[in-house]
């Protein structure tokens, strides 16, 4: 009798606790523990950068606050390359990514995508004098960009579609690497975000460059990701990217990094997110 | 509490497993070379650092010395970007190729120090007084008996050779470590990747030991 009563005892615990902890997702998780750890990208400005007294700053960082501010949380920065953004979200290191995450479906196997919160266009960098003025321009011309990269996937799917040789092109493991190769003379142009052309030529010693063609049909939108089954976050970061849009944060946050240039469109025609 | 709530999907690696495998056969591919042709420097820097004549001996000690006491990353970066710096442009897998002949050879200098430090010198002299040129001391006399000294050593250094290639990466050549890199990307099943990985490493290493000693058994009869 006592051993029926101590095994129903169990299993009532186990049911109990069992039944409490699937019920606590990551957001009831945050809320309960006040704080939110948020990983960025600072390699990547102007989404992520640090600024003149070595602090975080950019869109990414801005967009973390703000989503802190929202959830009524303390917000902790966590700083991360971009191959770590994932591993870090499996581990436990962090409870979202705002780090310019581009949505493909292959990825979304993966990771939880919110509805895109910023959108990029691929672009190649290039010297004045170089005469490349279209895309395909960058035939037999070495070419580099970031490892691990959308615009590395992109340029690369491109230049296969259009059976150019695969060895004119060559990795670089950090965005800032591609452009010491740019200065160098080790690549004739790089693949970046036409956000990065924009900061990097206001920069003196990219005074004999421009921004060249762009990577043809192709719209970077980028996501802020989670753990692929936590649904309570998604659901609340899309409501979250929505409010920013509609409070005009966005707009003020575009204003605040990209100057004058047009508030970017999170949509496109014919259907809805 | 640790939880873990991870599902693996394997069949993302292995649907591009073939990638991977090629990459590793570049990762072979690098140590090896890298491997051969620094023990054929390290042959000069070894005699070069016990010659009498400054002008083999100051170079010698000047390789062997940054090559030991450098980050084999600091290396690959010099042959990459500092180069580069000059206008030497190298492509990714010819700058960690340099840069690891660089450092293989000033590691197996010293091996081979060693080795030449524990035949007696009076070896070479008896050999000479048979009428035997340098060279043939050396080939039929010295250099049989060093390799067995330094062989074993010679075989850990191989193994470096072959886990230091996945510092190429960092310049964005896509050997074993690079490839996972941008393979992992695309899919972020990054664990399972960096594990296949892993396990392929392990495999390499524990590969080369295994013929190595095979090799050894059959070079030295036994006794060594």
């Amino acid at each position: 009798m006592n051993i029926v009563k101590k095994l129903a005892f169990l299993a009532v615990s186990v049911l109990a606790f069992g039944a409490t902890s699937a019920s606590a997702d990551k957001l009831d998780k945050i809320l309960s523990k006040g704080k939110i750890r948020c990983g960025v990208v600072l390699d990547f400005p102007p989404m992520g950068y640090r600024d003149a007294k070595n602090n975080p700053a950019g869109f990414d960082v801005e967009y973390c606050k703000d989503l802190a501010k929202a959830l009524g949380v303390k917000l902790e920065l966590k700083s991360m390359s971009f191959a770590q953004r994932l591993p870090a979200l499996n581990a436990g290191k962090v409870d979202v990514v705002i780090g310019s995450t581009s949505d493909t479906l292959q990825r979304a196997k993966s990771a939880g995508f919110t509805m895109p919160y910023f959108v990029f266009k691929l672009q190649a960098m290039v010297k004045k004098d170089s005469g490349i003025k279209e895309f395909k321009d960058l035939k037999g011309k070495k070419v580099t960009a970031a490892l691990s990269t959308t615009p590395e996937t992109e340029f690369l799917k491109n230049s296969k579609a259009n059976g150019w040789s695969a060895s004119n092109y060559f990795s670089s493991k950090k965005e800032s690497d591609t452009h010491l190769a740019l200065l160098q003379g080790k690549a004739d142009a790089i693949i970046t975000t036409d956000t990065t052309i924009v900061e990097l030529l206001k920069l003196p010693k990219y005074k004999d460059y421009k921004a060249g063609p762009f990577v043809p049909g192709f719209d970077d939108f980028v996501s802020i990701i989670v753990k692929r089954t936590e649904y309570g976050m998604i659901n609340y970061m899309n409501l979250f990217i929505h409010q920013q849009v509609r409070s005009g944060r966005y707009k003020e946050l575009n204003k605040m990094f990209y100057g004058n240039s047009p508030v970017r469109k999170l949509t496109v025609d014919g259907i809805y997110y | 509490m640790f939880d873990f709530d991870y599902t693996f999907h394997w069949i993302t690696v292995w649907n591009v497993f073939p990638e991977m495998l090629s990459a590793a056969m570049v990762t072979i591919e690098v140590a090896v070379t890298s491997m051969i042709v620094g023990l054929f420097f390290a042959v000069f820097l070894s005699l070069g650092k016990d010659s009498s004549n400054e002008l083999f001996r100051t170079p010698s000690i000047i390789w062997i010395e940054i090559a030991r006491n450098t980050p084999a990353l600091f290396q690959i970066y010099m042959a990459y970007f500092g180069l580069g710096a000059f206008g030497i442009h190298l492509s990714p897998y010819l700058a960690v190729m340099i840069a690891l002949i660089f450092n293989n050879a000033g590691y197996l200098a010293e091996t081979l120090r060693g080795g030449f430090a524990s035949i007696p010198r009076t070896q070479l002299a008896s050999s000479r007084s048979l009428g035997m040129t340098a060279f043939q001391a050396y080939r039929h006399i010295i250099l049989p008996q060093v390799f067995k000294v330094v062989y074993h050593p010679m075989t850990n250094q191989m193994i470096w050779s072959i886990l230091m290639t996945s510092l190429g990466t960092l310049v964005g050549m896509l050997e074993l470590t690079g490839k996972t890199d941008q393979l992992q990307s695309l899919s972020f099943r990054t664990f399972e990747f960096y594990l296949v990985a892993a396990v392929m490493y392990f495999v390499i290493a524990k590969g080369t030991l295994l013929l190595a000693k095979l090799l050894a058994y059959k070079i030295f009869k036994g006794d060594a």
